[in-house]
């Protein structure tokens, strides 16, 4: 599958906060309550399109527990987008947001875009943490912010495809050196004379359908 | 500076007999601390060298040595080499006093020291190895003051003591034959792995077979190609014994594995096998000959497929290597282990049948809680039911401890709560696609959570972290009893317990073992590794942590725990797994370039296509292959070997998150 861009994604955040749903009712356009815990790291895959290119983007989706940040944090390495999920109705995991972005900043790449997502936002009824505070957090550090709901599929096809539109920004803006992987992005066949092509071979997971 | 205390060895048996010859006048001649010990030698004995601020590294950290003391003692016209490690506190918890003494080197004799091998560093410190004649080597010792020199030159004053031709850093000791008849062989060098990486590799030769010696019977060592003759050999500057090892069991390696995969293939194609096949033939895309791609690993040592094949050589070594699996254990046949009132008249021979077949479903309840360590091999039918009564009550309260928790109690109680709703949340995300947990309000997945939150009571330290799940669910599975699973489940975390501390202290030993086994195992492959920046190996963290359990189907699973848990060939036996499964892509690894991304993503997906049995074959040749060299790639105290006695207190280190 031709591709003019690979994005690296890493979604992080709290344990249960819904990183794993968000991440398949991206690729697969579906909702599994019943999925395994994630131990280590998982991957996803799909075509999405900005600008009449296509993109593929790659998507790490990472254990949620304290007890495994130090392995985590090797995953940041190449990451151009991350998604830092919290869950609106568990007070605790807006808190130690800080936390993440304090490792995603040391450990990622500065020019890393990051979304900060509230998931659940089908939970209204039970919502722990307001709208207004989360923007606020956002605002604060310098990330886009949505609220998504895994379960309906509200605002998740948004939330990664912006984080890749502004991606794409900074490539146009000459942000990133392309051709420089440290950046998380590869420079792949389709839409780019002369640049070489993306070794990703084609995932699994991919769900292959562009927007 | 410290100023270190020397244990005083005046009562010490050993030490008193070995210099209780003439006497001399005690003299010291060289002392850098300035510092007498005339207090603690005996007469007659004569310090000719002393060094303090020599160490060993018996784990791979660094701050994790052990300082002491090296002496030269003279005494009549021999000559003793002594190292007393410092009295005092072990900055870490992992190096225990046992250690220390079990380190410590009372006054040898250098008559008994067949070489000397002095290593520099481009950059750190001068270390040695001493080889006994006996074939033992000493952990390496590290010279933090220098001194490497003087020793050798106090040494050559008093002993015979010449440079072998072989290698301008081997000293040979006490070496009367004509240096120009000397063989390598006689030199060989057991290797002392733990410290350190090995100096880099240069062109490679044809090395003894020695290692191979260990657990294999003299008959097997015949079938293997013979020590080499020395003819034509080139000196060459970085010699190192772990590399000429890593040599001599890749060349037999690449062999046995060729043999075994040809074996293993030729079986998957009869039996019409699984998704195994289809990654081999997908793998047959990637360029076939890997040495294009990996020059300089293919001038290390031959790689699959370079090594020339010798139809005859595999077949001799069918009658060693890769024993076919046997079926599982039945319920009769496991009825002939046992005497008439339950005892296990052999458990060596229960847990080599385990090992080579496992056990089958309907015997796993019964054979499980052995292998674990639950129940004792020479307990009567009676005697484990009586333990399972009194066990019964013991979980009960146990798990009364948190079922007395009231609401109001509760909001005060933010780690029970934290815990609990982490177990909540995960027993739910558990296997719940097997019959045994699907469904809502589902009873197994109850028992899930009230033996995991028990847990987290029985062991408050430690508490919850995921993966135990993972680790439970199959033991609740084949127990069906929820306090048995819950005393399986402390069996099993007694061994794996610290895979879940916070500080993944128990990941990282066992991670770095496999950097070392790969280095023994596959020099090629770890020089890849580490030209990839792919050292730390992460991509084997999932199959380290709970046990390969999300690598193979739930069965398949079961049957890789009794293998492993019968600690048959080696308690270690999983990371030798992880090595087998390395190698059986090594080639796909190298030769599509994999970098760290794209090898963790590959690993990840191999989930659900590696072929059991074959894998556990080439796991057990590996663990052969690697013997006391492989032990030796495994720091003490590494999961699931059981921690030494002093440690226990300092177990776990965990404590709940509060960010």
């Amino acid at each position: 599958m031709s591709y003019a861009y690979l994005f690296k994604y890493i979604i992080i955040g709290d344990t249960g906060v819904g990183k794993s749903c968000l991440l398949l009712q991206f690729t697969d356009k579906r909702f599994q309550p019943v999925h395994d815990l994630t131990i280590g790291v998982e991957f996803g895959a799909r075509m999405i399109t900005i600008d009449n290119k296509p993109i593929k983007l790659q998507i790490w989706d990472t254990a949620g527990q304290e007890s495994f940040r130090s392995i985590t944090r090797s995953y940041y390495r190449g990451a151009a987008g991350a998604l830092l999920v919290y869950d609106i109705t568990r007070r605790e995991t807006f808190n130690h947001l800080a936390s993440w972005l304090e490792d995603a900043r040391q450990h990622a790449n500065a020019n890393m875009t990051i979304m900060l997502i509230g998931n659940k936002s089908d939970l209204a009824h039970r919502r722990a943490v307001s709208t207004e505070e989360g923007e606020q957090f956002a605002k604060e550090h310098g990330l886009i912010f949505m609220e998504a709901s895994a379960k309906t599929a509200q605002n998740v096809e948004e939330a990664f495809i912006k984080t890749a539109a502004t991606i794409y920004k900074k490539i146009q803006d000459g942000v990133f050196d392309v051709s420089n992987e440290s950046y998380g992005i590869k420079v792949g066949y389709g839409g780019i004379p002369g640049s070489s092509g993306g070794r990703d071979g084609a995932s699994a997971q991919a769900g292959g359908c562009c927007s | 500076m410290q100023e270190p205390e020397l244990y005083d060895l005046s009562d010490d048996a050993d030490y008193a007999a070995s210099l209780q010859q003439e006497s001399a006048s005690v003299m010291m001649t060289r002392s850098d601390s300035g510092e007498s010990t005339s207090s603690s030698m005996p007469e007659g004995a004569e310090v000719v060298y002393l060094k303090d601020n020599v160490t060993i590294h018996p784990t791979q950290y660094a701050s994790e040595g052990i300082g002491g003391r090296l002496k030269l003692i003279k005494q009549g016209s021999s000559l003793f080499m002594a190292w007393i490690p410092y009295k005092g506190k072990i900055a870490n918890a992992r190096l225990s006093e046992r250690d220390r003494s079990l380190y410590t080197i009372r006054a040898v004799p250098l008559t008994d020291v067949r070489s000397i091998r002095r290593y520099t560093r481009t950059f750190g410190w001068q270390y040695i190895i001493v080889v006994l004649s006996s074939g033992l080597a000493y952990p390496s010792l590290y010279f933090y003051n220098g001194g490497v020199k003087e020793f050798l030159a106090t040494i050559k004053q008093h002993v015979f003591i010449v440079r072998s031709l072989e290698d301008a850093n081997v000293f040979l000791v006490n070496d009367f034959q004509n240096p120009f008849q000397k063989t390598l062989y006689s030199l060989e060098l057991p290797v002392s792995i733990a410290s350190g990486p090995s100096a880099s590799v240069s062109d490679g030769g044809e090395y003894p077979s020695f290692e191979l010696q260990g657990r294999i019977d003299g008959s097997i060592r015949e079938e293997i190609p013979g020590p080499s003759q020395n003819h034509g050999r080139q000196t060459h500057k970085s010699h190192d014994p772990a590399r000429d090892l890593t040599i001599q069991v890749l060349e037999k390696f690449s062999l046995v594995t060729k043999f075994a995969r040809d074996t293993s293939s030729q079986l998957f194609r009869e039996s019409n096998s699984n998704g195994h096949g289809a990654i081999e033939r997908s793998s047959s895309h990637s360029p076939p000959d890997i040495s294009n791609d990996v020059s300089m690993d293919a001038k290390v040592a031959p790689g699959e497929g370079t090594v020339p094949s010798d139809p005859l050589e595999f077949d001799k070594m069918t009658l060693v290597w890769g024993k076919p699996r046997q079926p599982p254990l039945g319920s009769e046949e496991l009825a002939i282990f046992l005497d008439s009132e339950g005892r296990v008249m052999d458990s060596d021979a229960l847990k080599k049948r385990i090992f080579y077949g496992g056990a089958e479903h309907s015997t796993c309840k019964e054979v499980w809680p052995l292998l674990l360590g639950y129940h004792a091999y020479d307990s009567t039918y009676a005697e484990r039911e009586y333990l399972k009564s009194t066990k019964k009550s013991e979980y009960e309260t146990v798990k009364q401890q948190w079922q007395c928790i009231s609401t109001e109690q509760a909001k005060r109680f933010t780690k029970f709560r934290e815990r609990k709703g982490r177990i909540d949340k995960d027993v739910v995300r558990t296997d719940r696609t097997l019959s045994f947990y699907e469904g809502d309000d589902n009873a197994n997945v109850n028992i899930l959570r009230d033996i995991l939150l028990t847990y987290s009571f029985y062991n408050f330290d430690l508490g919850y972290c995921q993966g135990m799940s993972d680790l439970l669910s199959p033991i609740l599975f084949v127990m069906e009893d929820e306090s048995e699973a819950f005393w399986c489940f402390v069996a099993l975390m007694e061994r794996l317990g610290p895979n879940f501390n916070r500080d993944q202290n128990g990941m990282h030993s066992q991670l770095f073992a496999i950097s070392k086994l790969v280095e023994l195992l596959d020099s090629p492959l770890h020089n890849y590794f580490k030209q990839n920046d792919c050292l730390n190996y992460f991509f084997c963290f999932r199959w380290v942590l709970i046990q390969f359990k999300r690598e193979f189907e739930y069965k398949k699973t079961m049957r890789m725990w009794e293998v492993l848990w019968t600690h048959y060939l080696s308690e270690h036996l999983h990371l030798y797994v992880c090595v087998a499964i390395l190698k059986r892509y090594r080639s796909k690894i190298m030769g599509e370039r994999m970098d760290f991304d794209t090898l963790l993503k590959f690993i990840n997906e191999l989930s659900g296509h590696i072929d059991l049995d074959s894998i556990l074959r080439e796991a057990e040749v590996l663990c052969i292959c690697a013997g006391e060299n492989g032990a030796a790639c495994i720091p003490p105290g590494t999961p699931p070997s059981l921690p030494t006695e002093n440690e226990n207190a300092l177990l776990y280190t965990q404590e709940d998150e509060i960010l």
